[in-house]
This record gives C-alpha cells, sequence and structure tokens, in this order.
C-alpha cells in the first residue's frame, strides 16, 4: 500500500472545516515538527499546493461544504501532484482501498494524529 | 239415519246373491224346481181351499234372489202347478171357471210380487252399493286426514291459520314446537300481529290487511318465540278462500330463517371486512386471471376497478419479479399451502415500484380442490420508509457522535498541552465537557437542526452563576445553525471563565453584558448578526501576556465557524469582544 519514495519534506496540509479540530490538528504537527497549512475546504486547499510546491502530505476530511469534498480533493491532489501522500478522514462513511486514490490511508474519525506521524515516519524508512 | 231392522237370513241371501251373479238358465232352474217342490207340497199336505197362497213366499223370494223376470217366470210356473193340481179331467177345461179366473188372478198378483220383489232386490243391491262405496269414500278420507294432519305435524315450518282479524284459531304441532309454545291455548285466539315488534309489527299488520283483500303478501322479520328465544322469520301469509271465493281465513306460514340469516350474517361481515379492509385483497383463478379486488387493492396499484377481470397476477409485479412469482410463489402455495414474504409490486399506471409484504393461500372448492390463489397484502411503503428513515438516522447519530468525539479529542487535547499543570487541566477540561453538554442538550431538542441562542446562552453561562443578576443577556429571537452552536457554547462558557477569574465577575460588583442582534443591512443578502460581549465594574484589565486556548477558541474558532470578524479588546473600562458575522453563517431563521 505505502510508497517507498522518501520524503524530503516534513510538511503536511491540515484540510478540515471543522475549526476546533482543525486547531487541534494544527497544533499537533507543529509541535511534531511539521510546516503545517490549513484549509477550511477543498479550494483553498487547492491554493495553498499550488503555492506550496514543497507540501508531501494532505490529512483531508471528506465531508466539507464547497465545490469538493474530501474525496474528489484527493482524487484531484493524486493527479495532479502524484508524490503526495493522503490521509482521508470521515466520520460518516468507511472507504476501502478500492474508493481511494493510490497510495492514500484511511482514517476514520476521531483518530489518532500520531498514528498519521508514524506513518509518514515509517514510509520515509 | 234410521235404521230399518231387517232378517239377517233374507238379508245375507240378498247378498250372496247378489255377490254371486247366477245366470238366468241356472236361475230358471231353481225357480222351476222350487216350484215343483212348493206344488208337490201343497198337494201332499195342504189340501187347500186356495191353492196358490202357498206359491206366494216361494214367488217372492225367487223375485227377491233371482230377479224379476225368473219372479215372473215363477208366478207363471206357479198358477200352472197349481192348476194341474187342482185340475180335473171331468172338466172340459181341466179347471173350473172361478178357478182358471183365480188361476189369471194369482198370476197378475204373484206377478207384481215378483216385480216388487224384484224392485226390492234393485234397491237392496244399491243400498249395498252405496255403502260399500260410502265406506271406501270414508277410509279414503280418513287416510288423507291422517296424511295431511301427519305432513303438519312434521313440518318444522309454523303453520297457523288466522280468522280475518288476525286472531290465531290454529297451530300446526310442528309450529308450536319451533315456537316454543307448551300450550296452545294459551295462544288461541290472541292476535297474531302482536307477537311482532317494531318493523315486524307493521309488516304483519300489512300482510293481513293484504290477505283480507284476496293478496298473499311475505316478509322477514324478527320476534320473540313465546318463550323468549329471538329469531329471524320469513313469512308468507295468504288468504283462504270460502266457497264464495271471498277470503274466510288466512294461512300463516313461518320459517325460522335464523340460522341462515346469522350465516347471512356473517358472510356479510365478512364481505364488509373485506371490501373495506385498507390492505390488498384478491382472488385470481389457477390461470392467474384475477376475478376479484377490493378498493384498497385497486388503488394501491392504480388499477380501474372495471378492468379487474382483464389482469393478471403476473402484471401486478416487474419482470422479475413476475417470473419468480410464477416460479417459486405459487409452486409453493400450491405445495405447501401458502407463501408469504415481501415483493414488490407495480403501479399500473406510473410504473412505480411498490413495496409489498406479500401473502398468498390457496382457494378450494367444497371437495377440496385447488381453484384459485387468494391474497392479503400489505402496503410496505410506509414501512420501508421507516426503515430507511431509521438507517439514515442511526447513520447520521453516529455521524454525529464521531463528530462530537472528535471536537472533545481536540478541546481535550489543546486544554492538556496548554495547562501549567494536571489539576488545572482536569478543571478546565471538566468544564468545557460541561459546556459542550449543555450545548448538544441544545441541539438534541431541535433534533440537531438548529439551537435557539437565548437558550443556548442560558445553558452555557448557567455553571458561572449571577445569570440576570451580574450577567445581563438580551437580543432577539435567533435560531442558531448546527454548525456554529458547540463552538459558540464553547466561546460563551470561555468568556465567562475568564470573566470569573481576571474579569468582571472576579470581584463582587462586575457587570457582564451580552447582547446580539440583527442588522438587516441595505444590500440584500447583507443582514448581519452581531453579538456583544462588554464587561463593566471590574478590575482594572491587563492584557494577558500569552494567549491560551481560551482566547484562540474564542476569537479563531468564531472566526472560522461564522466567516466572522471576531475581536476580543481589552479596554480599562472592562473586557469587549464583538462578533460581526453574516447572518445567513449564524442563523437559520431570523424574526
Amino acid at each position: 500500500m505505502g510508497q517507498s519514495k522518501p520524503i524530503n519534506s516534513r510538511s503536511i496540509l491540515v484540510v478540515e472545516d471543522e475549526a476546533l479540530i482543525r486547531f487541534n490538528l494544527i497544533n499537533y504537527f507543529e509541535n511534531a515538527g511539521f510546516t503545517v497549512y490549513d484549509a477550511e475546504n477543498a479550494d483553498g486547499a487547492i491554493s495553498i499546493l499550488d503555492a506550496n510546491s514543497s507540501i508531501r502530505v494532505v490529512l483531508t476530511d471528506i465531508q466539507m461544504p464547497g465545490s469538493m469534498d474530501g474525496l474528489r480533493l484527493a482524487h484531484h491532489i493524486r493527479n495532479r501532484f502524484p508524490p503526495t501522500i493522503l490521509f482521508i478522514t470521515s466520520g460518516v462513511i468507511s472507504l476501502s482501498e478500492r474508493d481511494m486514490p493510490a497510495d492514500s490511508f484511511f482514517l476514520p474519525k476521531p483518530f489518532n494524529p500520531r498514528s498519521v506521524v508514524r506513518t509518514i515516519d515509517g514510509l520515509r524508512g | 239415519m234410521t235404521n230399518i231392522e231387517t232378517s239377517p237370513f233374507v238379508d245375507r241371501l240378498l247378498a250372496w246373491s247378489l255377490r254371486h251373479s247366477i245366470r238366468p238358465l241356472t236361475g230358471n232352474v231353481i225357480a222351476t224346481v222350487a216350484i215343483i217342490m212348493v206344488g208337490l207340497i201343497r198337494a201332499l199336505f195342504v189340501a187347500s181351499i186356495v191353492p196358490w197362497l202357498l206359491f206366494i213366499p216361494a214367488v217372492l223370494l225367487i223375485a227377491l234372489v233371482l230377479g224379476r223376470a225368473t219372479g215372473i217366470y215363477a208366478s207363471i210356473l206357479a198358477a200352472i202347478v197349481a192348476g194341474l193340481s187342482i185340475g180335473h179331467a171331468s172338466e172340459p177345461l181341466w179347471l173350473t171357471l172361478p178357478q182358471w179366473t183365480g188361476s189369471i188372478v194369482f198370476v197378475a198378483v204373484a206377478s207384481g210380487i215378483a216385480i216388487l220383489a224384484a224392485e226390492l232386490r234393485a234397491a237392496f243391491a244399491r243400498a249395498t252399493r252405496l255403502a260399500n262405496e260410502k265406506e271406501a269414500a270414508s277410509l279414503q278420507l280418513a287416510e288423507r286426514e291422517a296424511f295431511l294432519s301427519s305432513v303438519l305435524a312434521s313440518s318444522t315450518d309454523c303453520i297457523k291459520v288466522l280468522d280475518l282479524d288476525g286472531r290465531i284459531t290454529f297451530m300446526s304441532e310442528g309450529g308450536q314446537k319451533v315456537m316454543e309454545v307448551s300450550d296452545f291455548n294459551e295462544i288461541a285466539g290472541c292476535l297474531w300481529p302482536d307477537f311482532w315488534q317494531d318493523k315486524g309489527n307493521v309488516d304483519a299488520r300489512a300482510a293481513i290487511a293484504a290477505a283480507k283483500a284476496g293478496e298473499s303478501h311475505s316478509f322477514t322479520g324478527r320476534a320473540e318465540t313465546i318463550a323468549g328465544t329471538p329469531k329471524w322469520w320469513h313469512v308468507a301469509v295468504s288468504p283462504v278462500l270460502g266457497r264464495d271465493g271471498m277470503p274466510e281465513r288466512i294461512l300463516s306460514v313461518s320459517r325460522d330463517i335464523t340460522a341462515s340469516r346469522e350465516h347471512e350474517e356473517e358472510r356479510g361481515q365478512l364481505v364488509r371486512i373485506v371490501e373495506n379492509s385498507a390492505d390488498f385483497i384478491g382472488i385470481a383463478r389457477l390461470d392467474g386471471s384475477v376475478f376479484f379486488l377490493n378498493d384498497a387493492a385497486c388503488q394501491l396499484v392504480g388499477l380501474d376497478p372495471g378492468a379487474i377481470n382483464s389482469v393478471m397476477i403476473t402484471d401486478f409485479f416487474p419482470p422479475a419479479e413476475a417470473e419468480a412469482v410464477l416460479m417459486e410463489v405459487l409452486p409453493t402455495v400450491t405445495r405447501d399451502g401458502s407463501w408469504s414474504g415481501e415483493r414488490m409490486f407495480r403501479h399500473f399506471q406510473t410504473g412505480e415500484l411498490i413495496p409489498v409484504f406479500y401473502t398468498v393461500f390457496p382457494v378450494t372448492d367444497y371437495d377440496g380442490t385447488l381453484i384459485g390463489y387468494g391474497t392479503v397484502t400489505r402496503d410496505f411503503r410506509e414501512r420501508r420508509r421507516a426503515e430507511e428513515q431509521q438507517v439514515l438516522l442511526n447513520h447520521e447519530l453516529s455521524h454525529r457522535l464521531k463528530n462530537v468525539l472528535s471536537v472533545v479529542q481536540s478541546v481535550a487535547a489543546q486544554t492538556l498541552r496548554q495547562a501549567d499543570n494536571l489539576h488545572d487541566a482536569g478543571e478546565a477540561l471538566s468544564a468545557r465537557l460541561v459546556a459542550l453538554g449543555e450545548a448538544t442538550n441544545v441541539l438534541t431538542a431541535q433534533s440537531w437542526a438548529s439551537a435557539d441562542l437565548a437558550e443556548l446562552t442560558a445553558r452555557a453561562l448557567a455553571p458561572h452563576g449571577g445569570l440576570g443578576d451580574r450577567i445581563h443577556a438580551e437580543g432577539p429571537p435567533v435560531t442558531l445553525k448546527p454548525e456554529v452552536t458547540l463552538a459558540l457554547a464553547l466561546a460563551l462558557h470561555e468568556l465567562a471563565t475568564n470573566a470569573a477569574k481576571y474579569g468582571a465577575l472576579s470581584n463582587a460588583t462586575g457587570q457582564v453584558w451580552l447582547s446580539w442582534s440583527i442588522d438587516e443591512g441595505t444590500e440584500p443578502g447583507g443582514s448581519r448578526f452581531l453579538l456583544n460581549w462588554r464587561e463593566t465594574g471590574g478590575p482594572q484589565v491587563v492584557p494577558p501576556t500569552r494567549r491560551g486556548f481560551g482566547s484562540m477558541m474564542i476569537e479563531r474558532s468564531l472566526r472560522s465557524y461564522f466567516k466572522a470578524t471576531a475581536q476580543i479588546e481589552y479596554l480599562e473600562s472592562g473586557l469587549v469582544f464583538c462578533l460581526d458575522a453574516p447572518l445567513g453563517e449564524a442563523a437559520m431563521v431570523s424574526k
């Protein structure tokens, strides 16, 4: 499932409309040594990715207001920024590998952000 | 009739002679022998002066027994025999003139007697015949009467004869049984219509009037027997005509139809149940052609009641279902006696699929031969909708629960991360969870669709005390969107906590003024939701050096949730917090 390509940039984009959750994730990943970007919706996320090519990890919620939900955003990113590692979360639906772009990880909400860091570290191998 | 005594011997002799018709020749021989014998007796023993006298009884008897002709013959023969016995050869004409005269007179008299006797004989014969005929007739009559009375007695109908006023004069034995009459005298002479109540009474009177006018009439009614058993009767009332062709009496025949009536009523009730049932009820023949559908059935599938006879069982289903019904359902019914399960009907007009609970049972004739299929089918749309709704609700509940848990996880993580020590963290987290709990209470009251701001404010601030006394909240009714509710509740909690620690609620006199309003604005869709938290009378304000979860929570999260400007100002007179958001981001409905 994982890819063996090393990740050079320790930066992450958190896409989550629920601010209380987003702030915690930002806080957590900052403390874990990441450069953290955040967006409330898919459009914001795409703008940030366009402007910051160094971002290699995206963590996105599926249920979000706006023109695109998190799953479509994930597919978009996979096409547009292929090496990006994707973490997709949802409290509503459960995704199997088939439903997701390649090299994606599904996290049912609520999830432990530590597992995200561990996965990234593992890939960095 | 007075009986005339007759000699039994003559009677028997006459009867015997009538029974045995004697041929004329035999009669004449008998007569000849008898007369000659009488002649001999007379010649030998009776030296009579009147020689013919002795012959008279013989002639009489002969005429009586053997008839007129033989009687006359005997008379003439007697005259000859007598003449022979009294004549004398010295006389030129054998007899003297007086003797000749006597002989002729005798012949005339004896012939007369013979004729009379023959008439008597004929009369006797007639009388005998008449008596026999009468006897036969009366025997027949008696048989007939016995037959009729046995018919009357064995009939289970109540057969009554009434006079023209409707009084009972006769009731058949069987009738007394079904009417439970123990003593006919109790009801003899009673007015028959009085046995009927209400409509029956009216009908009975009308029937009597009709019979009186010569017409027959029948009706069905309810009446109690003499013993008080309520029964249903079919009554036929007809006139009994006299010789003059006018009604003389009235015949009333009542039949106890209670059992069939009850059966009919039962049947009627069943029919009503079937017709009025809200369930789909239908019957089809073995070949699948439908011949009965109730109204509910026609309605469910949108079939015109006039078209019932032109549809087949399979027409009620979409193709795949129809196949399953033919291959699985009907064979199962034939084999096991029933089939039930969920199926899809198809609406005849719209083609809409209708989920149903389909139950099929065999319809058999009297000897148990399968002649068709019946169904009682329940519309399952509501149930399916409810089930789907239930699934949806469960899903929604799970989603909300996970969302709240995620929020709690975030609040807990940040509280712990930013606290100076574990004790403070515990206290702060407890209080924040209480505020979140209160907010979910308000949301749950509205099925998580909205939250009343006044209610939310009261609940979020209640734990801090002094609400209405030191905390003053006012504003128009606002229904918050559920998305912003948790965050606003937490923010109000943080503001109150901060006020209690450092602000207006930290001394004895400070006041908090919470107000909100809606600014209609000038542009369409430009309405704003404004919320203002102002503290007065507190200790002098010192802006904090470190911005903790509290103020971050208040400003940043509200900005995000409300797409608002949210600003805390540490004025000297007291802390002021202002939220200015597009109304559409904050509220569902504004009044």
